[in-house]
């Protein structure tokens, strides 16, 4: 018995420890992998396009970077002003009664929309000097609508007092 | 030599990494959220305003006027060139249905360099004209391409300017009912 009690204190202190190391040193290089990816795609562009197939902007050489201004979508479904939906469109095709009567160029939802957007600048920049209406616009519109629901869109943002269009496009490089 | 088995003992050691990677594993996420897999960029198109032009008419009353406008349709392009009151035109074929931009480039250029010192364009396209196809024109016509000769132009000191730019600043003629 004694014996035994003693084999058993023996094979206990023979016995690898309970704890033990995990080896993360792969892992950590691993995570510094993708770390430098991460950096050097970081992004802090003040345009950001969730892609779909309802606004595939075209793709072009310009290499010019967006700048932080209003920022005006026509998609396939939709045109919207800062996000918020204000003309519904057909697969690209605008609805009659959205257009004004007397001048078939002008969307008036959309002129509502901009007018509201010129005014709030134009109170910001009365009471801060710093800040100033420049009336310019970033469109991001899909590469399949045609000219004439542009020209439509443009026209409309001319006459709201956004003359500076400025067109969204996907770098080539 | 029971020193020097201590010595190389105390050598080698474990480093450390949990907290590198708690640091890592923070910043990954935060990344992730910002990360862009596209790059967006600009191209300037402001739209022709009634006084700006007619301000810019009256500076360069004196000046020589020289308009270039491109009309662009399915069926191919058109340079139209006003030259102090002479109108030229050049046609742009097209390659199936749209324009050929390889002739698009090809008469920009020679445009270009018998006007050196013109950077202003006026484009009209037609109304079923898809954006993609006003971005690949703009794209043609707005520098050289690469291995091609610079355009050289004189500044206001008659300095002369080397450039690989064709016409920069284009502006849309039809939007206002043009």
């Amino acid at each position: 018995m004694r014996r035994s009690r003693r084999g058993f204190a023996k094979y206990m202190d023979k016995r690898l420890p309970a704890t033990f190391k995990i080896q993360i040193t792969s892992m950590v290089d691993m995570f510094v992998i993708l770390l430098v990816f991460l950096l050097k795609s970081y992004s802090t562009s003040p345009v950001n396009i969730t892609p779909s197939d309802k606004l595939t902007l075209p793709v072009s050489t310009s290499t010019k970077d967006p700048v932080d201004v209003l920022k005006l979508v026509v998609s396939k479904t939709g045109i919207f002003v800062e996000d918020e939906k204000v003309v519904d469109l057909n697969d690209g095709v605008l609805d009659v009664k959205d257009v004004d009567e007397n001048d078939t160029q002008f969307i008036r939802a959309l002129y509502t929309a901009l007018d509201e957007q010129a005014k709030k600048s134009q109170n910001i920049a009365a009471v801060n000097e710093e800040i100033e209406f420049d009336g310019k616009v970033i469109m991001q519109a899909d590469r399949s609508l045609p000219y004439d629901l542009l020209r439509k869109v443009m026209y409309t943002s001319m006459m709201a007092g956004y003359s500076d269009v400025k067109i969204a496009v996907y770098s080539k490089q | 030599m029971r020193a020097f088995n201590r010595r190389t003992e105390d050598a080698t050691f474990d480093l450390n990494l949990a907290p590198m990677l708690d640091i890592i594993v923070s910043i990954v996420p935060m990344l992730l959220l910002s990360v862009a897999f596209v790059h967006v960029t600009v191209i300037d198109t402001p739209v022709p305003q009634a006084v700006e032009r007619a301000i810019a008419a009256a500076n360069e009353k004196n000046k020589d006027l020289v308009q270039v406008s491109l009309y662009i349709s399915k069926n191919g392009g058109r340079f139209v060139i006003n030259d102090r009151g002479q109108v030229k035109e050049t046609a742009v074929a097209a390659k199936g249905d749209k324009i050929d931009l390889e002739a698009l480039h090809k008469e920009t250029l020679a445009i270009k360099q018998a006007y050196p010192d013109v950077f202003r364009l006026e484009l009209n396209p037609d109304e079923s004209v898809p954006l993609e196809e006003i971005v690949e024109v703009l794209d043609q016509i707005r520098t050289t391409a690469h291995g091609e000769p610079q355009i050289v132009f004189k500044d206001e000191n008659g300095q002369p300017i080397e450039t690989n730019l064709l016409f920069p600043d284009v502006i849309f003629g039809n939007v206002a009912g043009g």
